[in-house]
């Protein structure tokens, strides 16, 4: 067991070299995670630059740190990812009476979400309408307007506030869902996807072209509900959320030849993708009751870890999920040439996947090869380790605000993040 | 000006590969270029439709890398991307000089209006055309399959790319009011386009469609985007309500009249297209003839064949009497500023596109 740690914790930490600092990887789980920056958790991107490099530890201490590195990290894997890996969500509601269920806590706010979306998309053309409404049937999980109404409580409750939400904060809400329906809409012309929420996709009934016009149309009118908050700042933080969604996709298209380069660049395109929109929503919300920069990166550095988490075992279903639970057919990431956290870590154990990776999966039979390297390795379970830090951070970032049942529900939402199974 | 077009041309090689040439660079110099290039001296400098910003970006240069391999193909993102150069002339740069102008003539303080002409609008307007791009589904007899595709992508990323691009450029003017309204514009051109394509589809054999529609369809499709623009320069100047709503209706009027005048007909290379929007007011198969008939022996148009016998036809007179009332329109609006030099630039401009 300690031999194969050894060396993924090594590569681990060249990997991590180039991100955060050696002294942070130690102390990740356990002794003095709130003295030091946690293990990904201080990753910059762009909006912050410069990390400080300590020197590596030596030898001996690295050896000392391993050893308690590696049994904290099967202690971990034990707690966290042992029963609770394949129960679904319903179940894990109510295996904790502690933490309230964030879905139950944020169903008052959330009620008349999708209503409120379809009055925004206001249309004279009776097809574009429907174009446009066509996703927002009430059967998405909206997870990201949950948890932004949630934090939004949380962080009016920290403010000296009744946790009422603001009309502004509620709004937020709702353009974080259209936002990211918008990118959906677009993605699925990208990548020729055919079905999307166990629903034919918009490109794939109507066409591309109506497809590009109808998430642009959703963005118009996301821009516009922006706009009417009519605060600058917040309409600066969500815009970097438009930039990030495009650079992400680039990102996307390209690949790295060295390993080490390769893994950043799917973390980064991660955040770009995914986490951005939750962490730039998380903070806008704040922006709105709070005027404190510290409490907007509490609920910014949230939002971020908990949305890079959400990515990756995101990938991680993508080879364990059948198709009809995920709405989608499986291995689609392969199919459409990505390589994510589960193949990048199958590729320290085989180095064929390497060849693959460059070309993209786009010979006969790659598809095949990889997924089976991958479930021959431990990519998976890596992948689901990676999340579970993601979410520590998370939970000791959302920790820093007072007390509140919606601090805890986001607190228990990151273990629904790291269970769910769809 | 001439360094940034090289840039241009760096990072869009197919133009000079494919060596099309615009209709002013072989016409003689007409009103229209004077006009424009007064009204360049009064703004200060010459109205490049896109920011070096914008073109240095490592998305963009990205961009050109993937597209440098649809040179050859047939992918319409080509036309599109062609476009960029020779409609920059004509139409996004025009449309910038219009705000800057109208900011000018409404009095002082425009830094950020020039913000709103120079980085937001030109890629407001790039980023759709980007997505007006025709995707079709591709079969294998139009070259390599995956070329096509990626056509495709890039055409979506790109579009969405100068989108966000000026939405950024929007935030930094501080102004939420500015954002509502452009917001609303790009809305409006969604719809526009949505119904643009819908009725060449739809209505393209019948008889075409009223004036009145296709006034509204021009309107979403060209006309919201300046007249809202010209509003907001007045927005960012903080002019009052009745400033705000004068340089709303010379946008709107200006592009109207545009839309219809003969001369954005023939300054447009994608020509087709703009006969048939014609052709709803004229009679469409007599517009098509006139096509044929000013072709060259080597299959291309002689454009003043063309200007002559669309002028001769019957159909296209209403055509014009409704360029001179758009354009009478956005003269009248455009006499509630102070006299002033670039009030003069913005009346010449609006006369001039009658001048057939």
């Amino acid at each position: 067991m300690a031999a194969p740690w050894w060396r993924h914790c090594r590569r681990w930490s060249t990997v991590c070299m180039n991100m955060s600092s050696y002294e942070t990887v130690w102390h990740f789980n356990g002794r003095s995670v709130s003295s030091s920056a946690f293990l990904l958790g201080q990753v910059s991107w762009s909006s912050r630059p410069g990390n400080e490099r300590q020197p590596p530890a030596s030898p001996a201490q690295r050896n000392q740190r391993m050893s308690s590195f590696t049994s904290s990290i099967t202690r971990n894997k034990a707690q966290i990812l042992g029963p609770t890996l394949q129960s679904c969500w319903c179940r894990t509601i109510h295996s904790d009476a502690k933490h309230k269920d964030p879905f139950t806590l944020a169903q008052r706010d959330l009620k008349s979400l999708y209503d409120d979306i379809k009055k925004e998309l206001f249309v004279s053309r009776q097809e574009l309408k429907f174009l446009c409404d066509y996703y927002f049937d009430g059967k998405g999980k909206a997870i990201r307007p949950m948890i932004v109404v949630l934090m939004a409580r949380a962080l009016n409750i920290h403010s000296n506030r009744d946790g009422d939400l603001l009309p502004g904060q509620r709004a937020i809400a709702m353009i974080s869902e259209m936002i990211h329906t918008a990118s959906l809409v677009h993605d699925d012309v990208i990548d020729g996807s055919d079905r999307r929420r166990g629903k034919r996709t918009i490109n794939e009934v109507w066409g591309e072209k109506k497809a590009i016009l109808a998430g642009d149309f959703i963005l118009s009118a996301a821009s516009m509900a922006l706009a009417r908050i009519g605060n600058n700042m917040v309409v600066k933080v969500l815009c970097q959320v438009l930039e990030d969604l495009v650079r992400g996709e680039f990102m996307q298209l390209g690949s790295k030849e060295n390993e080490n380069e390769r893994f950043k660049h799917y973390l980064e395109k991660t955040f770009k993708k995914t986490a951005s929109l939750i962490a730039n929503s998380c903070k806008a919300v704040s922006i709105l009751v709070n005027s404190d920069p510290e409490v907007h990166e509490i609920a910014y550095q949230y939002g971020k870890n908990v949305g890079i988490a959400f990515q990756l075992v995101d990938d991680v279903l993508d080879f364990t999920s059948v198709a009809s639970q995920l709405g989608k057919p499986a291995a689609a990431d392969l199919k459409l040439g990505l390589a994510t956290g589960p193949v990048l870590f199958a590729c320290q154990q085989f180095p064929e996947l390497h060849a693959m990776i460059m070309r993209r999966f786009s010979c006969n039979g790659d598809v095949d090869q990889a997924w089976q390297y991958v479930l021959q390795s431990d990519g998976v379970q890596q992948t689901n380790y990676l999340a579970q830090h993601y979410c520590q951070e998370a939970i000791r970032q959302i920790s820093m605000l007072r007390p509140s049942p919606e601090r805890d529900a986001l607190i228990r939402l990151t273990e629904m993040v790291l269970t769910r199974d769809r | 000006m001439v360094i940034r077009r090289r840039l241009f041309l760096l990072a869009f090689p197919w133009s000079a590969i494919r060596g099309t040439r615009g209709l002013f660079s072989n016409s003689a110099p007409s009103n229209w270029t004077k006009v424009v290039s007064d009204a360049e001296k009064i703004v200060g400098y010459p109205t490049s439709f896109m920011s070096l910003r914008c073109l240095l970006s490592d998305e963009l240069s990205n961009v050109a890398l993937h597209v440098r391999k649809l040179v050859g193909t047939q992918h319409p993102l080509l036309n599109t991307a062609r476009g960029f150069v020779y409609d920059s002339r004509n139409n996004l740069q025009m449309r910038g000089l219009v705000v800057l102008l109208l900011s000018k003539a409404a009095g002082p303080s425009h830094t950020a209006s020039e913000l709103l002409a120079h980085d937001m609008h030109p890629q407001v307007l790039s980023g759709f055309l980007s997505h007006r791009v025709d995707l079709k589904e591709w079969t294998v007899s139009d070259g390599p399959l995956k070329d096509m595709q990626l056509g495709n992508k890039m055409a979506v990323l790109s579009g969405d790319f100068l989108l966000a691009n000026a939405c950024s450029a929007l935030a930094q003017l501080n102004n939420t009011k500015v954002v509502e309204l452009i917001s609303s514009a790009i809305g409006d051109l969604v719809q526009g386009i949505y119904y643009e394509n819908l009725s060449n589809t739809e209505n393209r054999r019948t008889n075409g469609i009223d004036v009145a529609s296709w006034e509204e369809q021009m309107f979403l499709s060209h006309g919201a985007l300046l007249a809202k623009s010209c509003q907001a320069a007045m927005e960012l100047a903080k002019h009052n309500k009745e400033m705000q709503m004068l340089a709303y209706k010379y946008g709107k009027h200006l592009s109207l009249s545009h839309k219809v005048s003969l001369s954005d007909l023939l300054t447009k290379h994608h020509l087709p297209q703009n006969l048939r929007n014609l052709g709803h007011l004229a009679d469409i198969h007599s517009l098509f003839s006139l096509l044929n008939k000013a072709k060259t022996s080597r299959n291309q148009l002689d454009y003043s064949k063309l200007l002559a016998a669309v002028k001769s036809e019957k159909g296209v007179s209403s055509a014009v009497d409704l360029c001179c009332y758009h354009s009478n329109k956005a003269l009248e609006a455009i006499q509630a500023f102070p006299s002033s030099e670039a009030r003069s630039a913005l009346e010449n401009i609006a006369s001039t596109i009658t001048k057939f």
